[in-house]
């Protein structure tokens, strides 16, 4: 096929990229009402990714629904994806929680609390915000604030700390404006588990078995997406889909390795690459 | 010390100063009496969020305070005036009883957001309305950035953490318009039509009230009744100027000793 050479070093040298870690909302598919919608192309991208062998996972700070429900829906849309290849707060969050013995008071979507059924939240001694959408009442924030409050030692665990995202109808706030929110409150610093948390990102890469510099991030989210997986070693690239803005291109300081129009741009620039 | 020009205006905070709740601080009546019948102009300062000025008016008639509902600068105030000055058509994020404050404001397409103590208004839906203006050029108005409040049943969310995270989310900083904020203080002595180093606050928040009067270049005077707690006057640099048991001593100290 022929097409426009493009200077495109966050693929060369040729052979070098193995793995490709996906963001997903905003990148595959946007959310809304009714379960959302594709992003024209994705679907066909992330087939032509893994018929060129190339390792695919899924990066997403998701928090509205437990991983099982959310690939449904992604299949359900057509996507070829599993559980398997999909990195999500949650579960990582369950890992820490039994590591240090933490009984969490939850505030997330309803969606995500199956997420936590084998968890003790009996006498928390710490609280976890989630992308809770509507759950955010006053209310509910006031209950989180006033646990933390009581606790001699507070400990808040956000799950990301996006600032907003696109969804069908428009911007919305995501959980980074919550944990701000209640770390204000409470004068304390949130602990952030998901993207752009290091650890996050290199448990997918560890599960691919590769290193950093053989793997191409793609994220609709120029500071947590694009600047933090490249803070964890690897190239990233900005897709102008999702809650992408053009003042992206200009930010004081993050520089994508590159800014495509959207995933299938990216896959076809990257196949190109590969030999 | 440097030299102080005369004093001409006194600034007084309302609940913890003039009163508790619906008690008169004992004698503050018959003070602010005896200051009325020095030269000085006298200004009520109170940040509340809720509460229109007619309401903490007539609140403190009941009380037998000697007071005009046009001596009374709120928070609101405030914002009303800057809303009115930059001509901006605000989202009002405020209590219902807060309205009246912002009778005649044309709030239709709005071009900026205004944030009090609404607890109402800080739900997912509402935010997301002010957060998307915001986003889209609107400036963010704080009445004030309180982390929390009492209530009877313990402590409830301010609106600082609202606006926190709306600074958070759209990069943008706020520009909050209550106590301790010079521009408060300096707005509230422009229709009296003094400097700052003419005037006096009283006020039992050492923060608010004291230091904020000072960083604005009025002499503060902390008095120890309201949310007074021991020890409060080490926690502002410079330090009150005159810390006192209450408003009546504190008014004695200014008719004896700045007038």
């Amino acid at each position: 096929a022929c097409s426009v050479l493009v200077m495109a070093e966050w693929c060369e040298p040729v052979g070098r990229v193995k793995g490709v870690l996906l963001d997903i909302c905003g990148v595959l598919y946007e959310s809304g009402d009714g379960g959302g919608v594709p992003i024209v192309g994705s679907v066909e991208a992330v087939k032509r990714l893994k018929e060129a062998n190339l390792k695919v996972r899924f990066c997403t700070n998701e928090t509205q629904a437990t991983r099982e429900k959310f690939v449904k829906k992604l299949q359900n849309l057509g996507f070829d994806i599993t559980v398997d290849e999909v990195f999500s707060p949650a579960p990582a969050v369950c890992q820490v929680l039994k590591e240090r013995g933490l009984r969490p008071h939850l505030l997330v979507h309803d969606g995500l609390q199956p997420e936590f059924n084998k968890i003790d939240q009996s006498n928390p001694n710490c609280v976890v915000v989630g992308d809770a959408a509507e759950y955010f009442t006053y209310k509910n924030m006031n209950e989180a604030f006033q646990i933390l409050m009581g606790l001699e030692k507070p400990i808040l665990i956000s799950l990301g700390r996006g600032r907003y995202y696109k969804e069908t109808d428009g911007m919305k706030l995501d959980v980074g404006a919550y944990m701000k929110a209640l770390e204000y409150a409470c004068d304390i610093e949130a602990e952030v588990v998901g993207k752009p948390a290091a650890m996050f990102f290199l448990s997918a890469l560890s599960d691919m078995g590769l290193e950093p510099d053989q793997v191409v991030m793609i994220g609709d989210d120029i500071v947590y997406d694009v600047g933090g997986a490249q803070q964890c070693g690897m190239k990233a690239v900005q897709v102008r889909t999702g809650k992408y803005r053009p003042c992206d291109e200009q930010h004081p300081t993050v520089k994508a390795d590159g800014y495509v129009n959207n995933l299938a741009q990216a896959v076809t620039i990257l196949l190109e690459h590969l030999h | 010390m440097s030299t102080r020009r005369i004093l001409k205006a006194v600034l007084i905070d309302l609940s913890g100063t003039l009163h508790i709740d619906d008690t008169a601080v004992s004698g503050a009546q018959e003070a602010l009496q005896k200051l009325r019948s020095s030269p000085v102009a006298v200004k009520f300062v109170t940040n509340t969020t809720k509460e229109c000025k007619r309401t903490l008016f007539e609140r403190l008639q009941k009380l037998s305070f000697d007071i005009h509902e046009d001596e009374i600068f709120t928070s609101l105030t405030a914002a009303r005036n800057l809303v009115d000055q930059k001509q901006f058509r605000p989202l009002l994020l405020v209590d219902n009883s807060a309205l009246e404050d912002f009778e005649g404001v044309d709030t239709t397409d709005p071009n900026a957001v205004v944030v009090g103590l609404a607890p109402e208004h800080f739900n997912y839906d509402t935010l997301n309305k002010a957060f998307r203006l915001i986003l889209d050029g609107a400036p963010l108005i704080a009445i004030h950035k309180a982390r929390y409040y009492k209530k009877v049943d313990g402590l409830s969310l301010g609106p600082g953490p609202f606006i926190t995270g709306l600074e958070y989310a759209t990069d943008v900083k706020a520009t909050v318009v209550g106590k301790p904020e010079k521009s408060f203080f300096l707005e509230a002595l422009r229709s009296i039509g003094c400097q700052p180093e003419e005037a006096v606050m009283i006020g039992d928040d050492v923060r608010d009230d004291v230091g904020g009067a000072q960083s604005a270049g009025m002499l503060g005077i902390l008095v120890k009744t309201g949310k007074y707690r021991l020890a409060d006057e080490g926690k502002t640099n410079p330090a009150p100027y005159l810390t006192c048991d209450a408003f009546p001593q504190a008014v004695d100290h200014i008719l004896y000793n700045m007038l």
